[in-house]
């Protein structure tokens, strides 16, 4: 029987390719109302008064007055209004909602409000924000004797800017009350998640509220957390109008006021004794959280945790804090604080080997961590650590080492640069917060018939789980993925199986598929319909402490490295990627062609993080790149074929052998490229994106 | 100046009293219920709503229907059923070429229009055939590849 | 009701223009963005549109001994496609948005939208192209420096149409085009760079050089230019900052979304400084 890795056709493949899927946006509701909202035109400011004019028959405005439960969005911290009516904290912070069956009616009640503000001082760079959200700190080893010791200390700051998810489809929900219930349908990773903030905005009981995912179209974290605020409005708004209401974000909407990736500071000081060697590192992080935390405490988890990247050493104190900005909330982008910490990392080795005389990879390669070692957390590498194998690969694929030596001596107007990038990324949800959060649970039933469903709540929004999951069960069960269904979710048929985030579905939802379709196997009675239900079940780790910051933060692990090789023009600046090779651990592919679609789609938004998606506030608070036309991302023009190759090394926690991969391939092409152009330039790369302003600006002052 | 407008889409002729300035996108999505075309960004940057015009791939977006009228209007629902569809498809799918979905009627779109100038393009023109399609998903290799593949599958097609 | 009127040939189209207040609508492909509205509403056009955008006295192109003549109708593709067509103006029209807005867009709409990062412009300021301007009863050409007033704003009056644009034939062989934009398709240039020369015996006979989206109009020095003349490029080299000066006066650009002041400024320089040093 083949390997479950071998390709199939997606599941989902026919539909979307002749058109016929339906996203949010092409279903028609009877009777809809079109939803369209007011926002705060002041980044900081006490709203004294809203003035809302006359409204005609069948017209609403929803306000926080109409939140029948808490006006509060369910994330994390609470803090978040459904409906700022009292207070504002970002520009673009939504106030109400403007309802009806006209749009041009709706648009133009919107004109007519008038809001009233009293303003307040807004705090905009993250360096000068006096709030956290949260705070964190661990140490390994003894910080303070290392700086005794140490003879030489090599200090520098980083900044990774914003990033914009750019799904092709917006943000956009329908909320409907038929019965006492309100359903919401729409575009989102997390159907619980949803729920939970529909409950608590409404106070209903939990069967009185149903989730229903749409085809999505994207979302790379970006309908993590979001969808939780868009959900509470339309619920409530459906509630308060007893009709369908459809709030369906236009572009400039959602890329001016979702959420986007946390900008960073990092700074990095490395501490070297007589023999140049690191005997130590202290690192201090500060994300811009923007107005609200939504994610951010995990956010700022995970970016401590890959502070000090692939690397052992010996002593570290890592400490950090997300700010609260008068800016746009900052949330979930792929990645989640790792693409900020493994730049910072990876440029600072790579600018502690200038100094010493060595080249980067001949400093990283004394450092790597190899299996069995601890990790910054007193956490363990328990499984196999394949850094060297990888390296090898790499190497032969792109001929990295030689390039680089033949490149950094290269003179002309046309300059080559090649660089690398070593990386990992933790599988799955942060520390305990499967065990003690999410408690996923899935069922299978089968059918009378024989047919088999997956009742589970993980969403597909291309990354292929509706093929994926399908796979598991088949294989497990010896069946075709196509004799098994796997519907978009809904919250009134599927258990919460967790959110659709954190690279976990494979590797954790996956493994309980696989633990259930093997049980089904075993207690299969034909003719009779059955119902397995599996419950997660804690691996046997370290046990994470959060207020200590110690343990297994992670099950297990996946790595990557990526090479990639640039031209740059030197009369403008501008840099053409030429080549790009990756290889990546990820425990065992589940299709190999839907993980080079991963490896592929993952390494592209890498690029455009490191390049050209330069997204900057204004000085009164307003995002200056706010359309597609404006905030660039890759075209087919301006990206290569990527070179690949997988190393296997299955993890018995995974289906199958299978590890998290969702994530692991956009942390390290932005670390990658700026290396390349430290090769090619023979400059200090300290930000994110490497734009060519900035490469101008480094050629003329060197 | 009558206000009847006429359009021919998909291979249907249909009049309609709706304004000269209505967006062809939306009189495609609302009055006709053909939802391949997206509103990806409503300002002919993503392609998301790329149609194909006198054989020529238009952003539906950008264009009234006052200004196409008695122009052949072909969508990815009107390409569906056709030899070169089929081709398209099972590339697409063989390739890898499809994640979220959203850009890919008009991905569609941009290959047919490409293929049927240059049945056998190099991989350059695939990249600039579909330069003013946005994907986010994909990075764009693999639809390329697709696209390279159905040209010569479908070897005389184009 | 926002209606349209389909004009059979150029002169119902005129007749209209007189006779009405309407949006003129070619391609479309500015217009529609500027008069954007919520997906599903009608964009926010208040005059009845006059579709001029199939007329087939815009379309076509004449060439003749001294000149080329386009119709201001022709489609950025078209105008790829069509032979005669010089080939310095295709590699910028190639460069200019994607293909769906290249098929639908017109070198017309270019010129008469007089953005200042318009990509037609800076060539055909090099090339000294000349603007035909119909009305009902008048006609009359016009340089298009003389055309173009500023960002957005050209002499052409209510009852005209931009019928024509006639390039006068020059040779040059040494010829260099840069469009530096944010990504390699569908972008707005940061700055772009044409260069054109007649170099003979060492000596430079003719030049133009002009540069877009580095002030409100197309930058072109016809000062600079005349100093560069009848020079040899020996000499050129030794004055170059001389010249990089003359031009420094005029190149003002500003910060954006897109791209800084400094960034802008640096690489005009930098490119005429190539130009002059590397490519004649």
């Amino acid at each position: 029987m083949d390997s479950i890795r071998k390709s199939v056709i997606k599941a989902d493949h026919k539909i979307k390719v002749d058109g016929s899927a339906k996203y949010i946006a092409d279903i028609k509701f009877k009777n809809s109302l079109y939803a369209k909202t007011l926002r705060s035109e002041k980044s900081k400011a006490v709203i004294k008064r809203i003035f809302i004019p006359e409204l005609k028959d069948g017209y609403y405005v929803v306000e926080g007055k109409d939140v029948p439960g808490l006006n509060k969005v369910k994330i994390i911290q609470n803090d978040m209004p459904v409906f700022s009516d009292k207070e504002v904290n970002y520009i673009g912070e939504p106030i109400l909602l403007v309802l009806g069956p006209d749009l041009e009616e709706v648009i133009s009640i919107l004109n007519d409000i008038k809001v009233e503000y009293e303003e307040g001082t807004p705090v905009f760079d993250m360096r000068d924000s006096t709030e956290s959200f949260d705070k964190y700190e661990y140490e390994k080893g003894n910080i303070k004797d290392a700086i005794k010791k140490s003879i030489k200390v090599i200090e520098e700051e980083f900044y990774t800017g914003y990033q914009e998810q750019a799904y092709l489809e917006t943000q956009g929900l329908v909320g409907d009350y038929e019965d006492d219930k309100v359903s919401v349908y729409g575009t989102m990773q997390c159907p619980y998640y949803v729920k939970g903030a529909v409950v608590q905005a409404l106070g209903f009981e939990e069967d009185k509220v149903r989730i229903v995912q749409t085809t999505t179209g994207g979302g790379f974290g970006g309908k993590e957390d979001y969808p939780s605020l868009l959900g509470a409005q339309v619920a409530v708004a459906a509630y308060k109008a007893k009709k369908p209401v459809r709030l369906i974000l236009d572009r400039a909407e959602d890329m001016a006021f979702t959420t986007k990736r946390h900008p960073a500071l990092l700074k990095y000081k490395t501490l070297l004794n007589e023999n140049n060697k690191i005997i130590g590192m202290d690192v201090d992080i500060i994300l811009n959280g923007g107005a609200y935390a939504t994610v951010s405490s995990v956010v700022l988890q995970r970016a401590l945790l890959c502070a000090i990247g692939v690397y052992n050493i010996p002593n570290i104190r890592v400490k950090g804090r997300v700010v609260k900005t008068n800016t746009v909330p900052t949330g979930a982008f792929r990645g989640f604080g790792g693409p900020q910490s493994i730049f910072g990392i990876e440029t600072h080795m790579a600018h502690i080997a200038k100094e010493l005389g060595f080249t980067p990879l001949e400093l990283k390669n004394k450092y790597f961590v190899k299996t069995g070692d601890d990790t910054c957390t007193g956490g363990k590498f328990t499984y196999d650590v394949k850094l060297e194998e990888m390296l090898e690969k790499a190497e032969e694929i792109s001929d990295f080492s030689r390039k680089y030596k033949k490149y950094s001596s290269e003179q002309g107007i046309m300059r080559k640069g090649i660089g690398m990038s070593i990386f990992l990324h933790g599988c799955g949800f942060t520390g305990s917060g499967e065990r003690d959060f999410i408690k996923a649970k899935v069922k299978l039933l089968k059918y009378e018939s024989g047919v088999i469903e997956i009742l589970a709540s993980n969403t597909d929004m291309g990354q292929g789980l509706q093929t994926t999951f399908k796979k598991i069960v088949a294989k497990a069960l010896d069946k075709n993925y196509q004799d098994i269904i796997y519907e978009n979710p809904d919250t009134d048929r599927v258990p919460d199986s967790g959110p659709t985030v954190a690279s976990r579905s494979i590797m954790v939802v996956g493994k309980l598929l696989e633990r259930a379709a093997l049980r089904l196997k075993e207690n299969w009675v034909d003719g009779k319909e059955q119902i397995i239900e599996e419950n997660y079940k804690h691996p046997d780790l370290i046990p994470w402490n959060i207020t200590k910051f110690n343990g297994d933060a992670y099950p297990s692990y996946s790595w990557g490295i990526n090479v990639v090789e640039v031209e740059i023009n030197t009369v403008t600046a501008v840099t053409e990627v030429t080549g790009i090779y990756t290889v990546f651990d990820i425990g065992i592919p589940i299709d190999e062609t839907i993980m080079e679609g991963q490896i592929q789609g993952g390494v592209i938004q890498g690029l455009g993080y490191g390049s050209c998606e330069n997204m900057e506030y204004d000085k009164v608070g307003k995002v200056r790149q706010h359309s597609i036309t404006d905030y660039i991302i890759p075209t087919a023009k301006d990206v290569v074929n990527i070179k690949n190759e997988l190393v296997d090394n299955p993890c018995d926690l995974g289906p199958f052998g299978a590890k998290g991969a969702g994530e692991l391939t956009l942390v390290g092409t932005a670390p990658a490229y700026a290396n390349a152009i430290e090769n090619a330039l023979g400059v200090k790369v300290n930000r994110l994106p490497v734009t060519p302003e900035w490469i101008m600006e480094a050629i003329v002052n060197e | 100046m009558s206000n009847t407008i006429t359009l021919k889409i998909n291979n249907k002729t249909i009049a309609t009293e709706e304004s000269s300035a209505k967006r062809l996108l939306d009189f495609l999505r609302e009055d006709l219920d053909i939802t391949g075309p997206k509103e990806g960004c409503g300002e002919g940057e993503c392609g998301a709503c790329a149609v194909i015009i006198d054989k020529e791939l238009i952003n539906s977006c950008l264009v009234t229907i006052g200004s196409v009228q008695g122009k052949e209007i072909i969508t990815v629902e009107g390409l569906k059923g056709t030899k070169q569809f089929g081709v398209l498809e099972r590339c697409f799918a063989e390739a890898g070429a499809v994640q979220c979905g959203f850009c890919t009627p008009g991905m569609i779109m941009a290959a047919h229009a490409l293929l049927s100038k240059i049945p056998r393009p190099t991989e350059d023109d695939v990249r600039n055939g579909i330069s003013g399609n946005l994907c986010r998903c994909t990075g764009y290799n693999m639809i390329i590849n697709a696209i390279l593949m159905a040209s010569k599958r479908g070897d005389g097609l184009w | 009701m926002v209606n349209g009127y389909l004009p059979k040939d150029l002169d119902e189209a005129l007749k209209i223009l007189n006779e009405k207040d309407v949006t003129i609508y070619a391609g479309g492909t500015d217009l529609m963005v500027r008069n954007k509205n919520a997906a599903s509403l009608l964009p926010k056009f208040n005059k009845d549109l006059l579709y001029i955008g199939d007329l087939k006295e815009l379309k076509g192109i004449k060439e003749s001994d001294d000149s080329l003549e386009i119709g201001a109708a022709c489609t950025l593709s078209a105008l790829l496609r069509a032979k005669g067509i010089p080939e310095v103006l295709k590699e910028s029209i190639r460069q200019i948005a994607s293909p769906a807005i290249r098929n639908m867009g017109t070198i017309g709409g270019n010129i008469c939208n007089a953005s200042p990062a318009g990509d037609t412009l800076p060539i055909l300021y090099a090339l000294d192209a000349k603007l035909k301007l119909v009305g009902e009863s008048s006609s009359r050409e016009v340089h298009i420096e003389d055309f173009i007033l500023g960002p957005r704003k050209i002499i052409l009056e209510r009852t005209e149409i931009l019928k024509s644009i006639i390039i006068p034939k020059a040779e040059f062989n040494k010829v260099y085009y840069e469009k530096v934009g944010a990504r390699k398709a569908s972008a707005i240039s940061k700055l772009s760079f044409i260069g054109l020369a007649e170099v003979k015996d060492g000596k430079v006979k003719d030049i133009r050089i002009a540069i877009g989206s580095v002030a409100p109009k197309v930058v072109r020095v016809i000062e600079a230019e005349n100093f560069i003349k009848e020079k040899n490029l020996e000499d050129i080299k030794s004055e170059m900052e001389e010249i990089r000066n003359i031009y420094s006066k005029e190149i003002i650009p500003i910060d954006d979304q897109r791209s800084t002041a400094v960034y802008r400024k640096t690489v005009a320089l930098r490119l005429i400084q190539y130009f002059l040093n590397i490519r004649i």
